[in-house]
């Protein structure tokens, strides 16, 4: 309590600027702002994720690493050539997709860029113009969807609301003629798995809206299913239980182990969750990739820019070298081809090198600029500066409790910092 | 206030503003009470206060004292049992009609898109607009012997002797449906309107061929309208007057009719009552048994 | 529409609660003493035919101011009478509804001292009510199916093999039962005197379930055996001469004959408790005489119940002779008897239900 408010306080005296002198305590101030990061003594010791995805640290199990698998295995799809317009618009562009089997695979787009349609499409729904669906071997493009033999998970989830949870699923398997005793025994252990073990008799308007998401994800998995599809299942919930889902739905699939294809527009819930992640636009794909490829080394601008907050600055190219505002820029990974190409920066990558002090690192490009504005926002900060040539540039960085005294006013000159592996050239196209 | 509840008044005024609160809370309900209390006056004047006095006069005889005669008479006589019966067959069968016409129709309407769908309601809710004489009447004029439709007939070799279509069950039913008809549609329409194509989804998806996602997941998602609209016919045509009269050619006589006849017969609402107070009690009974049978208090106290 | 004719009511009295609606009239003269009635008949173009024959003459002679209202039958009477409010003075009624409601308390026995009956047909008046104009129940015939020589008995109606076709006949006892013992054989005179048992009833019951299965429609009103002729739905049915008249002026392929039919009535009572009970009774004398009675065929084709309206040349000779109680006319016809109603109506009317309801 006492140290919130304390520090609530000192924050205050900082914003307002009327103690110069404590927050800049000069060369005390041996660690100003990073991410996770020491200090500048020993700064841009890089934290390497690699290849492990943001969702296999969250569940602390590499995907597929203890899978289950279902009857028959996992089925991998292949997309291609797939297209539906509807009117002009082409909800599906020429759509060529491999999701493996097994795997945890995630359409992410903005709303209308054809994620829908393309599930639907999977899921015999929607008929394509054009195209090839493969489960498999099997060509499916023609198959009625209830001889599809696919789990489902609808947006609005879909439950029958005249049975009652046990008959929901139960359903698939009556259909499948499975007998009595089977059948409550898989309902009951599919309820188990989804941890609504004995609410079988519960009528589905009894239900909150995150028992009601288990029950839909119960139903599509019930009868074993080689494929699993969802629909923004998540949506509908609040965010605390949204991120708890995310974490469930992981573990489940990893249990599992059916190829799975998840369709959201939320870029921090794909990155949570995915294997990989098939960004969507305009009916395209525009990557694919796995969580951390998307994210560090976006393929094209529409991508950075869907994926994490990042400010695009233009770049040439000539002989090789790439410059910004005739800066020479020490770059990871020089994109090939001849397009246009910009800059991406994002937030968390820059770091504030403070008055004074000068990047000397080989493996860092510098910024000038000025600060503008600085908002607090409790486990971080953010700071916006804007660059001589009046791009406003968004610096985030970690709180810490002595930071106070290491931040810079508003109106003061500041260089930012970026270490050559963040300093990543997207192409321009896409946007 | 007595000593024994002193502690716990005391005890409640420690707590600030109880009291008062309490006292905004009986307010306020009684606020709202008076707010529907014309409502409920209404209902108790034009439905509560009738009924009695149905039940009241039904145990009148001609001199005004007590009597079961008005019911005796309907135990002795072999005709109000057939009336009765008559009544229950002939509205048994309308809904039943209604249903088999009404259903596939509202399915029909309720596929197409809304706008479509819109338009061919108002050729559905047309008749609304006609007198309910005029539309019985229109029948009499095609059924009749040398009506219209058994000239057509006769014209085209369909049949070479006039049929008959009307003064029987069969005419009386085709009117009667042709009244009821959009009672049952217009609910069994909202209700199809309102299921979620993604229940049809799902269950496409869960393995079920179209016609076993209709049965097992359109129909019982519809059958709180059915149930609605079937409730409205039935219940409608057990009062029904004009058209078994004039449709019926005194074959097909129901409660309304002889309660009308009762009337003119004994001067005397009493016998008429009775009547009135059989078929209330008999159709309540079926419907309570309806109820269970088909717990449509289940379907319908399903909400969201 | 017109009048529905019946020996004890009309088919709409049940059915609507009649409106109480005030027909013209009030209280217009400056007169202290002012005599008034209050009447309450069927409306429609039945009460505009009273108005005008009757009340509406008689007002003007008499000074009587008359109110006139609409009622549903007997059974607001006895309403009325039952809670000590009567409003009217006179009632038009049916006859046999009169009988009964005269037999149940509900009337004031009429003073025939007052109201000179002397030139009525016998028939025509009781106790309780006056005649007030006289129809009858006779039998039409399609004549494109029989062509002029149609059935001239209720023996013929009876006879299929001679006059196949469908028949239409009432759904209600009143006027049923009578053709069905003269088509047995019964002489006329002696028709209510075999009714008055029950295995009298029975045998004219038995005979209409003879010809059930030939009955094609059972009819409960006036408006719909017209109709039913006129359409040629049946080609032969029971009904009010009145109707067919209508119907055959209206191009109907029908005749029908006064031979063995029911002579009939419709009467005016004055209800238990009436205001203006003395009034009443002279206004009822006053309309009972000739000239009034002989203005109602001018405007309803039903018959003076006063003989003396055929002699006082008022009414058109061709006119005259169509008429239900023109003396020749009246005297194929059988009277109906209004007493066998009183007593046997109620018991003949269940076993004549269950035979509907067969
Ligand atoms: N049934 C349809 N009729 C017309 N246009 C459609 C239909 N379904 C989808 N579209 C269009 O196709 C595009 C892709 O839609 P959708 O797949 O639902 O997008 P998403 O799910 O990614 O939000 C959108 O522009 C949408 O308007
Ligand atoms: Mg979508």
């Amino acid at each position: 309590m006492e140290r919130l408010s304390l520090s609530g306080v000192a924050f205050l005296m900082y914003f307002f600027g009327n103690d110069q002198t404590l927050v800049f305590a000069g060369q005390s101030c041996a660690t100003p702002f990073s991410m996770g990061r020491s200090c500048f003594s020993d700064r841009y010791e890089r934290f390497v994720l690699n290849e492990m995805t943001p969702a296999a640290s969250s569940t602390g199990s590499p995907a597929n690493s203890q899978a289950k698998t279902p009857a028959g295995g996992a089925l991998p799809i292949t997309i291609r050539d797939a297209t539906k317009a509807y009117g002009r618009i082409f909800a599906l562009d020429n759509v060529d997709l491999d999701v493996r089997s097994g795997e945890f695979l995630t359409l992410l787009g903005p709303s209308g860029s054809g994620k829908t349609t393309l599930l639907m499409v999977l899921a015999g729904f929607t008929r394509p113009d054009y195209g090839s669906i493969k489960f498999g071997e099997r060509e499916i493009v023609r198959t009625p969807p209830h001889k599809r033999d696919l789990g489902m998970v609808f947006q609005n989830y879909a439950l029958f609301p005249h049975m009652t949870v046990a008959a929901n699923v139960a359903f698939p398997l009556k259909l499948r003629g499975v007998s009595k005793p089977e059948m409550d025994q898989r309902v009951e252990q599919a309820l188990e798995t989804v941890q609504l073990g004995g609410y079988g008799e519960r009528r589905i308007d009894q239900l909150s809206g995150g028992q009601r998401q288990r029950v839909a994800l119960a139903r599509a998995i019930v009868f074993e299913p080689r494929i699993l599809l969802m629909d923004e299942p998540l949506s509908a919930l609040d965010k605390k239980l949204r991120e708890q889902m995310q974490i469930e739905l992981r573990r489940l699939h990893d249990k599992l182990g059916m190829t799975t294809v998840y369709v959201t527009h939320d870029q921090r819930e794909a990155l949570t969750m995915s294997d990989r992640i098939a960004v969507i636009n305009h009916g395209r794909v525009m990557q694919l990739g796995t969580p951390n490829e998307i994210y560090e080394r976006p393929a094209n601008r529409f991508v950075a820019d869907f994926i994490g907050e990042s400010t695009f600055l233009p770049v040439s190219v000539q002989d090789g070298v790439a410059s910004f505002g005739g800066q020479a820029l020490k770059v990871a990974q020089l994109p090939r081809g001849d397009h246009e190409l910009l800059l991406m920066l994002r937030p968390e990558r820059l770091h504030l090198v403070t008055n004074g002090e000068e990047v000397r690192d080989s493996a860092v490009n510098a910024f000038q600029a000025q600060v503008r504005e600085m908002v607090y926002q409790g486990d971080s900060f953010l700071m916006y500066t804007e660059l001589e040539d009046g791009t406003e540039v968004t610096v985030r960085g970690m709180t810490r409790r002595d930071m106070v005294s290491c931040l810079p006013a508003i109106g003061d000159a500041v260089q930012l910092a970026l270490h050559s592996d963040d300093t990543v050239l997207v192409s321009a196209e896409g946007a | 206030m007595s000593d024994l509840a002193l502690p716990t008044s005391s005890s409640s005024l420690a707590h600030s503003n109880q009291q008062e609160l309490k006292r905004d809370a009986r307010q306020e309900r009684f606020v709202l009470f008076s707010l529907c209390s014309p409502a409920l006056l209404l209902v108790l004047i034009i439905m509560v206060l009738p009924v009695g006095w149905l039940f009241w006069l039904s145990f009148l005889g001609e001199d005004g004292n007590f009597t079961l005669e008005n019911y005796q008479r309907m135990v002795e006589s072999k005709s109000y049992a057939r009336i009765f019966r008559n009544t229950f067959e002939v509205s048994l069968l309308t809904t039943a009609i209604c249903i088999l016409i009404g259903y596939p129709l509202a399915y029909f309407l309720s596929q197409l898109p809304r706008r479509t769908a819109n338009l061919c309601m108002i050729t559905v809710l047309l008749p609304f607009w006609t007198s309910l004489l005029v539309r019985t009447y229109a029948w009499l004029v095609l059924l009749q012997r040398r009506g219209l439709v058994n000239e057509w007939g006769m014209d085209i070799g369909l049949w070479d002797e006039p049929i008959k279509l009307v003064h029987n069950l069969t005419g009386t039913l085709i009117g009667m449906v042709h009244i009821m008809l959009p009672f049952l549609i217009l609910p069994v329409y909202g209700s199809m309107r309102a299921i979620d194509r993604d229940y049809l989804k799902a269950a496409a998806n869960l393995g079920a061929s179209p016609t076993q996602a209709f049965w097992r997941v359109f129909f019982p998602l519809s059958l709180p309208g059915l149930f609605a609209g079937s409730l409205i016919v039935f219940v409608l045509c057990l009062g029904f007057f004009v058209t078994p009269a004039v449709l019926g050619g005194g074959k097909v006589i129901m409660v309304s009719m002889r309660i009308a006849t009762n009337i003119e017969l004994f001067f005397n609402w009493g016998a008429a009552s009775a009547l009135g107070v059989v078929l209330l009690v008999l159709t309540l009974a079926i419907l309570g048994v309806a109820s269970r049978v088909l717990r449509f208090d289940q379907i319908l106290g399903r909400g969201h | 529409m017109g009048k529905d004719k019946s020996f004890s009511s009309r088919s709409r009295a049940g059915i609507a609660v009649a409106a109480m609606a005030l027909a013209a009239g009030g209280f217009v003269s400056g007169a202290t003493a002012q005599e008034k009635v209050t009447i309450a008949s069927w409306g429609g173009s039945y009460q505009d035919a009273q108005s005008k024959a009757l009340f509406q003459p008689a007002e003007k002679a008499t000074g009587i101011a008359v109110t006139e209202e609409t009622y549903g039958g007997m059974s607001d009477v006895r309403l009325k009478v039952k809670a000590g409010a009567m409003t009217w003075d006179i009632v038009a009624s049916g006859s046999g509804s009169a009988a009964r409601a005269g037999a149940e308390g509900l009337l004031e026995p009429l003073d025939y001292e007052v109201i000179d009956v002397s030139n009525f047909y016998p028939t025509l008046k009781m106790k309780y009510c006056v005649g007030g104009d006289v129809f009858s129940t006779v039998f039409a015939w399609n004549t494109e199916t029989y062509g002029e020589n149609g059935p001239q008995s209720w023996a013929d109606f009876w006879d299929v093999e001679k006059f196949p076709g469908k028949r239409a006949y009432r759904g209600k006892v009143a006027g049923a039962l009578e053709p069905a013992l003269m088509a047995d054989g019964v002489p006329m005179d002696k028709v209510y005197e075999v009714l008055s048992t029950e295995e009298g009833i029975e045998r004219a019951l038995n005979k209409i379930r003879e010809l059930k299965p030939h009955i094609a429609v059972w009819w409960s009103s006036g408006a719909q055996h017209a109709q039913l002729m006129k359409d040629g739905e049946v080609d032969m049915t029971t009904g009010w001469n009145g109707r067919f008249d209508v119907a055959i002026n209206d191009g109907a392929k029908a005749a029908y004959s006064f031979n063995q039919a029911l002579l009939d009535y419709d009467c005016f009572a004055i209800p238990k408790g009436a205001p203006n009970k003395d009034t009443a009774m002279k206004f009822l004398a006053e309309i009972s005489k000739a000239e009034y009675q002989a203005n109602l065929p001018k405007y309803i084709t039903y018959g003076p119940t006063n003989k003396l309206a055929y002699e006082i040349g008022k009414i058109d000779k061709a006119v005259a002779e169509k008429l239900p109680s023109h003396p020749d006319n009246a005297k194929l016809q059988l009277p109906v008897d209004i007493e066998w109603y009183g007593k046997f109506e109620q018991k003949a009317s269940a076993m004549y239900q269950d035979l509907v309801t067969e």
